[in-house]
């Protein structure tokens, strides 16, 4: 294995305290099998989880969400990165995403919004693009 | 390389990213960290998976941080043999510090690399070292016999292990054991704490120097031993400050520039865009040349391009 491929990197958080691991742990192993190293951390305050994100020098933030705080965990984060002057690190909010979560969720900036079901080569080739043009490769 | 010795965040994260994938900017950070020759103490845990280093070293920087301001953990994990990639869950157990500006977690992937470090985790603890860190810990995966690279890069080195682990007792009794500092039963609050404390001592003594290496009982779970194995590591990190010598600054000079000159051109191949070395590395692909040949020539090319 070559260990000087630059490798994508990803931070995927829990928004919330709660003991279901099995969705943000498929995702993970999916993107590993995607070539990717997948930072993963259970649930921290919305300014830590941008600290975790700055010293793992992650190129997107994926937030799974399943029993509240969509939008307003979601904005904190947005605020966090605009304080810190790295509003162009992307950002996917996936799990349980009611519609009436979208227009905030668009406006505050997310790039992707994925629901329960929605295919893994989806979720895997966005985290891809998401990261070539965080690197500002291609 | 300002920002980091600044102590910035950002450019400390960036700069081990570049470090890490051996990039042209990485190399020269790397040589740069190195001879600003940051004196920092260094502290190895290593043991068997489920030994619970990770919650250890949560439970460990709580009691460090009173005597070294900032410190620095880099944790490193094995990478997928399949596809390259990596998880990387180390740190949900330190969570707890994510909020203290005084601590820096960084996640590594082994990428391949044997002996249980990453190819250039030296020249991060170098970085980090100048970027303020006091401490810096370096937590892996190790058994025994293989993953004693940690040891060389460290002042003090842990290991690891739970009580009734049974087979991997018997693993990890060459290697590891053997160049340890400090061995700590972890989870003490399980039975066969007693049992596997004294099996380790027991070894210990057959070793020697029992005086200075030695078994402890920790559990985080009860908070119990951690104020002993803090002040363990303290004092042998003040007795290794003043033995300390580095292979690196002890190597010849002829040795240590050749070094150096292969990783520069190494990346600067790698990375360059002149059309000359690059059609060279075609005709080396499509053998219309000598492998030894264009290494040769590739060098006169770079030459000509460093000036």
């Amino acid at each position: 294995m070559s260990d000087t491929l630059p490798r994508p990197r990803v931070l995927l958080t829990k928004s919330f305290i709660d003991s279901h691991d099995r969705a943000i742990e498929t995702i993970a192993l999916a993107l590993r099998d995607a070539a990717m190293e997948v930072v993963l951390i259970d649930y921290e305050q919305p300014e830590d989880v941008v600290t975790v994100a700055l010293q793992e020098d992650v190129d997107v933030i994926g937030i799974s969400f399943m029993s509240g705080g969509q939008v307003e965990t979601t904005q904190k984060i947005v605020a966090e990165l605009a304080r810190w002057d790295v509003s162009d690190l992307p950002i996917v909010v996936g799990g349980i995403i009611r519609p009436f979560d979208e227009p905030p969720l668009r406006e505050a900036g997310v790039a992707n919004i994925f629901r329960g079901g929605a295919p893994l080569s989806d979720v895997v080739a966005t985290f891809e693009a998401l990261s070539r043009s965080y690197r500002g490769l291609a | 390389m300002e920002g980091v010795c600044a102590g910035d965040t950002l450019a400390m994260a960036r700069a081990i990213t570049e470090i890490e994938n051996g990039s042209l900017a990485g190399v020269e950070l790397g040589l740069a960290a190195q001879e600003l020759n940051p004196r920092t103490a260094t502290l190895g845990v290593t043991g068997p998976p489920g030994a619970g280093k990770s919650s250890l070293i949560n439970a460990l920087i709580g009691e460090l941080l009173p005597r070294f301001a900032r410190i620095g953990v880099l944790t490193v994990d094995p990478s997928s043999p399949v596809s390259g990639g990596a998880v990387l869950g180390d740190r949900v157990r330190m969570a707890a510090h994510s909020a203290n500006p005084g601590v820096f977690i960084r996640s590594l992937a082994a990428r391949g690399h044997l002996g249980g470090v990453t190819r250039t985790t030296r020249k991060v603890i170098d970085l980090l070292a100048a970027g303020g860190m006091e401490l810096v810990i370096v937590e892996t995966v190790g058994t025994g016999q293989s993953e004693v690279e940690v040891a060389e890069l460290t002042d003090v080195k842990l290991m690891v292990c739970a009580p009734g682990m049974g087979d991997e007792m018997q693993a990890i009794k060459a290697g590891v054991l053997e160049v340890a500092d400090l061995l700590v039963v972890n989870k003490a609050d399980l039975p066969d704490a007693d049992r596997t404390a004294n099996f380790l001592r027991a070894m210990l003594m057959h070793r020697g120097d029992a005086e200075h290496r030695v078994a402890l009982k920790v559990s985080t779970l009860r908070r119990e031993g951690l104020a002993e194995l803090a002040g363990g590591i303290c004092a042998r990190l003040e007795r290794a400050g003043e033995r300390y010598a580095p292979a690196l600054r002890t190597d010849p000079p002829q040795a240590a520039l050749a070094r150096d000159t292969a990783e520069l051109v190494m990346a600067m191949i790698r990375e360059t865009a002149d059309p000359a070395i690059t059609a060279l590395a075609d005709d080396v692909a499509g053998g219309s040349i000598a492998r030894r040949d264009a290494a040769r020539k590739a060098i006169g090319l770079l030459a000509r391009d460093v000036g």
